[in-house]
Formats: C-alpha cells, structure tokens, sequence
C-alpha cells in the first residue's frame, strides 16, 4: 500500500485494475507471461503423449520380432512421435513458452508488440496438436516426421489432417517469429542497445527471423502436399511428371533452420545459467551474440546436406558439405566461450547448472557426430541408419532438452514464487543424464553396423543392444516422472523464491515473483551489460518500493 | 533503429548474393534459388520497410546514453489484459480445416466465423 502512497496521483492512478477471476486471469489472458506458461503447460502435456509414444517404439524394439504392436501402427508411432517432439514440444516451448515468458522482461517491456497475435498464436497450437493426434483416427502418417512422397501420398487419410496440423503450427511459429522481431526492435527499455542484451534475448532475436522466413516454406510444401493428397493437383507424384525431391528441397530449407530454431533459444538459455552459477561475466559477449546471428544465416546454406542419397549432382553436393564445417565454427566458438566462463569461476552446483553443464556435453557430442555426417562419404554409409537417430538425439535431447529443464528449474521460481525442490532435481538430472546416455549413444554403433531406422523388426544380431537401450530409456522416463512430480508438487509446497533466489543480474529477477502483469511501474533505464558481478547493477530507476519487497506468496499476486 | 536495418539489410544483401551463386554453382536448379530468392526477398522487405515506414522513428532504446527523463511522459496507461477472440478465431481455423479433409460444410461455416472473429478482433485490439 506504500506504493500507492508514493505514487499518489501518479503512475499508480493510470494502472488498469488487474483481471478478476481465474479463467480471465490466466485462460483469456493477453499477458505475455501467462501466454508463456499456458505454451510451456501445454507443451509439456504434448510431451507426455511424445514420451508415451517413445516408451512405445522402445518396447516393440525390444525382441527382434517385434510383437508389441502391428508393424503399420508402429510406423505412425515414430511418425507422430517426430512430429510432436519437434512441433508440439521442443519448438513451442523454446520460443512461445521460455520466449514468451522472460525476454520481454529481459529488455525492460511491459508487454510484447502484438498481445492479440501473441495470444491467438498459442491458441493456434493446441488447436494444431488436437488434430495432430486426431489424425490416428483416419489413419495417421507413416512416412517419419518428414513425410518424404511418394510414401506420404500413398497414405492414409490421416496424412492430410497430419498437413493441416503442421501447416497450423507453422502458423502459429510465423506470428510468434513477427511479434518477437518487433517487440526486441521496438520496446527496449532505455539505454538497452543491442550490445546490452541479454544474451537469451539475442538467442531469441536470432531465431524469430528463421520462424519468420523458414516456416514459409514449409508452409508452401504442406499445403501442396495436402493439395496433391485432397485435390490431384501432381506436385510429387513422379508418375505424374512431379518430382519428390523438390519435397526434399523446400522440407529440408525450413527443417535445417528449424534444428536453429530449436537450438539457438536453448543457446541463450545456458548462455544466462551459466554465468550466474558460475559468478563470472559471461566470456565473449559479443562472439556470443554474434555466432547467434552468423548460425541463423548460414542455417540456410546447408539444407542439401540432408539430401546426399537423393541423386543430387556430385558438384552441389561439395558446397553443401564444406558449408557445413563452416557452420561448426561459430558452434565452435559457443562452445570455447562457455568452457571459458567457467574456468576459475565460483561454480554452484544447481540443478540448473547441472543441466547446463550436461548440455554442452552432449551438445557437443551430437555436434560432433554433425560433423562426422557433413562428410559425404560417411554420410552415404550410415544414412538411414540408427547412427542418424542417435545423432540427431544429441542434439535436440541432449541440447534443446538439457536446455529446456535448465530452464525450468531456473525461472520456475520467476514463474510460481516457488523453488522447484533441488535433491528430487539431482535425481532427475542424473538419472536422465546417465539414462539418456545409455539409450542413445548404442545407436551410434547399432547405426555403424547397418540397423536401419524406422522399421518395426530387426536382426537378431542386433537383440542385446536393442534391449539395453529400451530398458535404459525406461530409466530416463522415470526421471522424467521425476521431474513432473517435482513440478507439481512445487506449486503448492515448495520454498518461498523471493524476487531474486539464484543473485541473477538481468532484469526480470529484479522484480517480484511472479511479475506484476505490466512488469514494471516504472521502465528502468540501462547503462551496461548484465553480466558483470564485481559491479553494481546496471538499471536505473527501478521500482525501489518492488526490488526490496518480501518474498510474494505464490498464486496471491 | 541503425542496428536493426543494418542487420536486415546485410542479411538481405547476403541472401541475394547466396541465392546467385547457387543459381550457377547448382545448375539452374530451380527450387533452392526459389527458396533462397525468396528468403532474400523477405529479407529485404523488412530492411525497406524499417528505412521508409521508420526513418523518423528515435527510439529510446537505441541510445546507450539514455537517462530516465528523455522517456518520461510514458505511463503505464490501460492496456486491455483478457480477450476471447483469439480462443474463438483459433477454434474456427479449426473447423476451416477439419473442414477441407472430412466435411465442406463444416469448412464453410468455420470460414464465416473465421472471418466474423478476425473483425472483432482487430476491433477490440484496435481501441486500446
Ligand atoms: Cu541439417
């Protein structure tokens, strides 16, 4: 009530009354923050029926044979499971949930550009996942989550519903990209340049423009997929004069920016973890930044590399593989630049921390194995092959996800007030960590050896490892059971966050949590970067009256 | 603002330059220049329009000089916390397609309400 007082006839007589209710408050909101967690809610119960799916495809591969499910139904497990896992859970949560959640806070705004848009996006991708998973009712894809024709044409109906869902959260992804672009260009707080953003904040800016731009393709590759599928119109049907590898082509110029999409967020994720638990500035701000923008640009160099087996031409296929060394670099450069902020630094061994320490481990494994695939020659021997699947879990498990609960046990208490519980954190991590290693790195030499992908049975020479891998992915399933308990149980029982429970310096710790819904009364104005512990903050004109406030109980605010 | 058409137009530049050279370096194959023609394109519309439609635009956030009292005057002001009309616009795209793979009919109705909750949508957006 001292704040009314201070501020009486002032800022405080201009603040529209908070919502009443809870379904206006947190179902009809157009807060950036409540829009973030419904994203991040919604994407997680996605990411349950992902999960399921999985334990799934681990349980028919359990004996060679197979036997747990019909050979047909599996092929649309592992369909459904890629698709949800990259549209529905690792892309939403990254942009509209971590998005949505703290950058606009990070630059000082009291909201996004675009609220409606901003709204109606997330409304859009529950919509998108509903007739994803309808589409096990007609008879869901069998192609893999890329659907590559003639395979797709030929099937059943559920693979034009599976178009229409894609196409939605392509959508979706287009109006979050557009928003973001223009919330970062236009609401920054004073003082706040580019070269003072915090880091999460560039992973974002660097990944809005790929939404914007990728997802178009795709988009034009879904609807004339679903237009040969609905209407005969022959776009691939080689029979008919088109040609498959054009679906190739527009498919793998979005899905290659896509692995950015869902990598360079996660980026600026271990990019804020890592110097708070480290209390350390963050080494090489702008190498950072900078191979954030340099990754999304050369992003759209290098589609083909996915393409080395469809017949294209010997002279193209070069550029496409040395494009690819290129693009290890400025991976390269992150890589040395947050190995350099932890050396010497006063490590605290938070769960998040864990996670983001076990992200650049096995990013950097999946990153390598990357490499490896840029090679044409080995590319040709393990294409198709489980050396892809382990590859490519590396990466979007091993890096987005690593990422994605680094995440989650850092700003949770920014979301709920509450901490999420550390020991039952650990356990997760470790858990998931080693459970996670034992189920995929295996692939790698299953992969070597001539295991195919996508295919319901086996060779009985490839029973042991197979079954080590499904026992070990129920192993990290658990930990995920973990980590939903810890969540859950947190809300109502865990300890009280205060405003500012890790000593982070950007600018949403230095406001209650959780936020206010208009973030700030007063914008802060900024005079440097955030990341720099021996200094006084670097934000003036803060809500004194909020920074110093007791801890605000979680749900009362 | 300098930053930002800076960024945009090198980008651009870059994606005409990228989709030249594959031009020839491919062959004249023809998707890939498409893509990355178009990615230029989009590129270079954004820089264009940040140079037409916000050469007069100064914002605070661009001056790392800034203090507290040249963004002064700005209050928190009303902004609008709830709306309905993205639920309901999302649930008729919905119908627009469930409509074009099962039921034309169920496609043409969930395309008027489409339309319906687009207008007041941009009606509501618009008064605040
Ligand atoms: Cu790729």
């Amino acid at each position: 009530m001292a704040v009314a007082a201070v501020h009486a006839g002032g800022i405080a007589d201009h603040i529209h009354p908070e919502p009443q209710g809870f379904v206006r408050r947190y179902v009809f909101s157009l807060d950036h923050k409540i829009i973030g967690i419904q994203y991040i809610i919604t994407a997680f119960v996605f990411f349950m029926l992902a999960g399921l799916l999985a334990e799934a495809i681990r349980t028919q591969l359990l004996n060679p044979g197979g036997g747990f499910v019909a050979n047909g139904t599996y092929n649309e497990i592992y369909s459904i499971h890629g698709s949800t896992m990259v549209w529905l859970v690792t892309i939403p949560l990254l942009t509209g949930g971590f998005g949505n959640l703290v950058f606009p806070i990070m630059i000082g705004a009291r909201d996004v550009a675009f609220p409606w848009l901003n709204m109606l996006s997330f409304w859009i991708f529950p919509v998108s996942g509903l007739m994803l998973f309808s589409s096990f009712l007609l008879g869901a894809p069998t192609a893999g989550w890329m659907e590559y024709p003639p395979v797709s044409l030929q099937g059943a109906a559920g693979t034009s519903m599976w178009c229409a869902a894609i196409f939605l959260v392509g959508v979706s992804s287009t109006m979050t990209g557009i928003n973001f672009v223009v919330t970062i260009l236009k609401m920054r707080a004073p003082g706040m340049t580019f070269t003072r953003m915090p880091l999460f904040v560039w992973g974002q800016f660097a990944t809005a423009p790929l939404l914007m731009i990728a997802t178009t393709a795709l988009a034009a590759a879904l609807a004339a997929l679903f237009i040969e599928r609905q209407f005969g119109v022959p776009f691939f049907d080689p029979a008919k004069g088109g040609s498959p590898v054009m679906w190739q082509h527009m498919f793998w110029f979005y899905s290659h920016p896509a692995v950015y999409i869902m990598i360079l967020p996660a980026f600026g994720i271990i990019s804020e973890v890592l110097p708070t638990f480290a209390r350390k500035p963050i080494f090489g701000y702008k190498l950072i930044a900078f191979s954030s923008m340099s990754i999304a640009l050369l992003g759209f160099m290098v589609w083909a590399h996915h393409m080395f087996t469809s017949g294209l031409a010997p002279f193209l296929q070069l550029p496409f593989m040395i494009l690819t060394y290129v693009i290890g670099v400025p991976t390269g450069i992150k890589i040395f630049s947050w190995t350099a902020t932890l050396f010497r630094g006063k490590i605290h061994y938070t769960t998040a921390m864990l996670f983001a320490i076990g992200f650049i481990a096995l990013f950097t494994i999946g990153g390598i194995t990357g490499i490896f695939l840029a090679a044409i020659p080995f590319d040709l021997h393990v294409h198709g092959t489980y050396f892809i699947v382990a590859h490519l879990h590396y990466v979007l498990v091993g890096g987005s996800l690593m990422g994605i609960f680094a995440g989650m046990y850092y700003w949770f208490p920014k979301m709920s007030g509450r901490l999420l519980n550390e020991t039952l954190g650990k356990l997760h991590f470790w858990l998931f960590f080693i459970g996670f290693n034992l189920t995929f790195l295996p692939m790698h030499w299953l992969g070597m050896e001539g295991m195919p992908r996508e295919v319901a049975t086996y060779d009985p020479q490839f029973t042991f490892w197979n079954r080590f891998e499904s026992f070990a992915s129920y192993l990290m399933t658990f930990a995920i059971l973990i980590f939903f308990f810890n969540a859950i149980w947190s809300i109502r029982n865990g300890k009280r966050a205060g405003a500012n429970p890790w000593g982070a310096r950007t600018l949403e710790w230095q406001i209650p949590s959780p936020p206010n819904y208009y973030n700030f009364k007063h914008v802060p104005t900024v005079y440097g970067l955030p990341y720099d512990f021996s200094t006084p903050l670097p934000y003036k004109g803060l809500d004194e009256e909020l920074t110093d406030s007791p801890p605000v109980p979680a749900g009362a605010h | 603002m300098r930053a930002f058409v800076w960024l945009f137009m090198i980008a651009a530049l870059f994606g005409v330059a990228i989709a030249v050279a594959y031009w020839f370096i491919a062959h004249r194959e023809a998707t890939g220049t498409a893509l990355l023609g178009i990615m230029a394109a989009a590129l270079a519309f954004t820089a264009g329009y940040a140079i037409v439609a916000e050469r007069d635009a100064r914002l605070e956030g661009d001056n790392p000089k800034e203090s507290i009292s040249d963004a002064a005057g700005e209050d928190l002001g009303i902004f609008t916390t709830h709306s309905s009309w993205p639920v309901l616009t999302a649930l008729c795209v919905l119908a627009v397609l469930v409509g074009a793979v099962w039921a034309p009919l169920i496609g043409i109705a969930g395309l008027v309400c489409l339309l319906l909750c687009l207008w007041r949508l941009g009606a509501e957006s618009a008064r605040v």
